[in-house]
């Protein structure tokens, strides 16, 4: 099946096509009829703003992806935390390694806001990252928006065997619950930026790019 | 609408505008990179804006000139 940019691409090239209609016979004096009128509004603002609406959807869609976030060189230690060599210690990566979050995606599954219009709020995020990369002064330290929610956590590890079980998420699900005591607390820290340099790397079966 | 010089320009400015536009617009979308998200957002986007501006201008005067 084909690809969106592939859709897009054919959609562009029809409408290139009536476009170059238009400019070779514009809907003016005698050729003024409905039906021209109605092929130049398709070929130069119909057609145009469905491209540019579908085309700006699949690059958000395309900008979750982890290749995305990790193509900014301020991120490069974020993502090669991913690949850190410790089973159980460092939570990005055993998420990672375990394909606990999809590979693919792994930036947006964690650090988007499992809210109403959290995945709005992490896509307007992004823009706001971009513009600051491009024009603005990227801040030498990269810092979350808030601290890091439980919520996010508990989205997927709620109801799931290997936490429910734990007597100690048990005794604490309330504090865990209302953002009292974070996740991180124990199970932190998360990237480890500070000490990446004396961290192992796992070299496994994945594509390490 | 009346055939003019200023009229037949318009609308191939327009066209041109919008079809450069989109040829922007589908090179860049079949990369997933900043790069070219922003260069869709800021040149494709940017050109088709202008040449659908370009093109609604065209059409109002037009109009504008023959209910006169």
């Amino acid at each position: 099946m084909a690809s969106t940019p592939q859709v897009l691409a054919a959609i562009v090239l029809v409408t290139l096509f009536l476009i170059a209609v238009v400019m070779r016979r514009p809907p003016l004096g005698t050729r003024s009829t409905l039906g021209n009128h109605a092929t130049a509004f398709a070929a130069i603002a119909a057609l145009p703003i469905l491209v540019t609406w579908f085309g700006f959807e699949n690059h958000l869609e395309g900008s979750k992806s982890t290749s995305f976030c990790l193509s900014c060189h301020v991120m490069e230690p974020y993502g090669e935390s991913l690949w850190i060599d410790d089973e159980d210690g460092h939570v990005p990566a055993t998420h990672f390694q375990n394909k606990r979050v999809p590979q693919e995606q792994a930036c947006f599954v964690c650090h988007t806001q499992y809210t109403m219009f959290g995945d709005l709020q992490a896509k307007i995020q992004g823009m706001r990252h971009l513009y600051v990369y491009y024009f603005g002064t990227v801040p030498e330290t990269i810092e979350l928006y808030q601290p890091y929610q439980n919520r996010e956590c508990l989205f997927c590890h709620a109801g799931a065997r290997v936490f429910e079980q734990s007597e100690l998420h048990a005794e604490m699900r309330a504090e865990l619950e209302a953002n009292e005591t974070s996740c991180l607390e124990c199970h932190g820290p998360a990237h480890d930026i500070e000490n990446l340099a004396d961290l192992e790397r796992w070299s496994g079966v994945l594509s390490h790019d | 609408m009346t055939e003019s010089p200023q009229a037949t320009r318009a609308f191939r400015q327009a066209g041109l505008l919008v079809g450069a536009g989109l040829i922007v617009e589908a090179i860049t979308s079949q990369f997933v990179h900043p790069n070219a998200f922003v260069s869709f957002l800021a040149l494709g986007a940017g050109l088709v804006g202008a040449g659908i501006a370009r093109y609604l201008w065209a059409i109002m005067r037009l109009r504008g000139a023959s209910q006169r």
